[in-house]
């Protein structure tokens, strides 16, 4: 089994670095309103690619096995917020899709 | 939040709602890398470096998917870039003559939360009062990493298989409270990064890591032109 110690670290020294660079620069008060706007908007176009294709994929070629279980998750965060309980439903529903074929 | 005297046990006391926030979505967060191979002290050491929500899960996904080591590097600095505006904030903020390590585990704690509730204070911020709102979030954001880990591994085997979905749910779920609190526009830079990555993978045979961070920043791009208020 291997070990994932070497891509845990590079990604802490990518969080870090972004982090201490303003307790020791101070370059970075002022920046064009355009970049950060698409700064500040980073996260949530990061949600798109982290769900698509992947979701489809995996579960290929029971595609609708994996969409089930993302579409109850996105209803019942959206509904109740949190995300275990949206989690925990959308691994019944893609499991009692598996199940059936879907 | 006036007249406030902003002691160390004040910085735990107002870092409790970050660690009832954060211990659920660290559950989540450890269920997912247990799916994904990793060892409970993997798991704990990733959040214990890493304390980044949304950075942590992204690096997990690549490196679930077989990502390269410098796409991973690029994709986690991108989506943690923020932190560099919040943290100039907080440093402006943060008291004379904090130095060295101190100044460095300060900087590690920041997080989009704990920035919040910080800078709520009016004027000087003591590096006592911010190390204890910090460590609180942080104990919160560690242990339930471990506690959602070893939930997964009591789950029966035979949903093994559907568990598959855990981290697509969490980024579904994730996407829907975005869209509650701002709206259509989150679909709307979601689904060009998403349908953008889907192409670049599927069609044109672009690897993994190089077509997120194409897409994440199209969409951002995109996304900063159409929309003209804060958000």
């Amino acid at each position: 089994m291997k070990y994932f110690v070497v891509p845990i670290l590079i990604s802490a020294l990518a969080t870090f670095i972004p982090r201490a660079l303003p307790y020791w620069a101070s370059f970075l008060d002022k920046l064009p309103p355009l970049l950060s706007r698409m700064l500040r908007l980073l996260p949530i176009a990061a949600l798109g690619p982290l769900v698509f294709p992947g979701v489809f994929v995996d579960f290929a070629p029971q595609y609708w096995a994996g969409f089930g279980g993302i579409a109850v998750s996105f209803i019942l965060a959206y509904l109740k917020g949190g995300m275990i309980l949206p989690i925990l439903s959308s691994i019944v529903v893609t499991y009692v899709a598996l199940l059936l074929g879907a | 939040m006036s007249e406030r005297n902003l002691t160390f046990s004040l910085g735990c006391k107002d870092g409790l709602p970050i660690f009832v926030g954060y211990f659920p979505t660290a559950m989540a967060f450890g269920l997912v890398v247990k799916d994904l191979g990793f060892r409970l002290w993997e798991a704990v050491l990733f959040s214990m470096s890493n304390f980044a929500g949304s950075g942590q899960f992204l690096a997990a996904s690549l490196i679930g998917s077989g990502a390269l080591l410098v796409e991973i590097f690029i994709s986690v600095l991108l989506i943690n870039l923020r932190y560099t505006f919040m943290g100039a904030e907080v440093a402006r903020r943060l008291e004379g003559g904090v130095t060295g390590i101190r100044r460095a585990l300060l900087a590690h704690g920041t997080t989009d939360e704990v920035f919040s509730i910080a800078l709520m204070n009016p004027d000087i911020l003591p590096a006592k009062y911010l190390g204890g709102l910090e460590l609180v979030s942080y104990l919160g954001w560690v242990s339930g990493t471990a506690l959602g880990f070893l939930i997964g591994l009591i789950l029966p085997p035979a949903l093994q298989l559907a568990v598959g979905v855990t981290i697509y749910a969490m980024f579904s779920s994730l996407l829907a409270q975005e869209f509650r609190q701002k709206g259509a526009m989150v679909l709307l830079i979601a689904g060009i990064s998403a349908a953008s990555h889907s192409v670049l993978t599927l069609v044109l045979d672009v690897k993994i890591g190089w077509s997120f961070v194409i897409s994440m920043l199209f969409a951002s791009f995109i996304g900063s032109l159409i929309i003209r208020e804060d958000v």
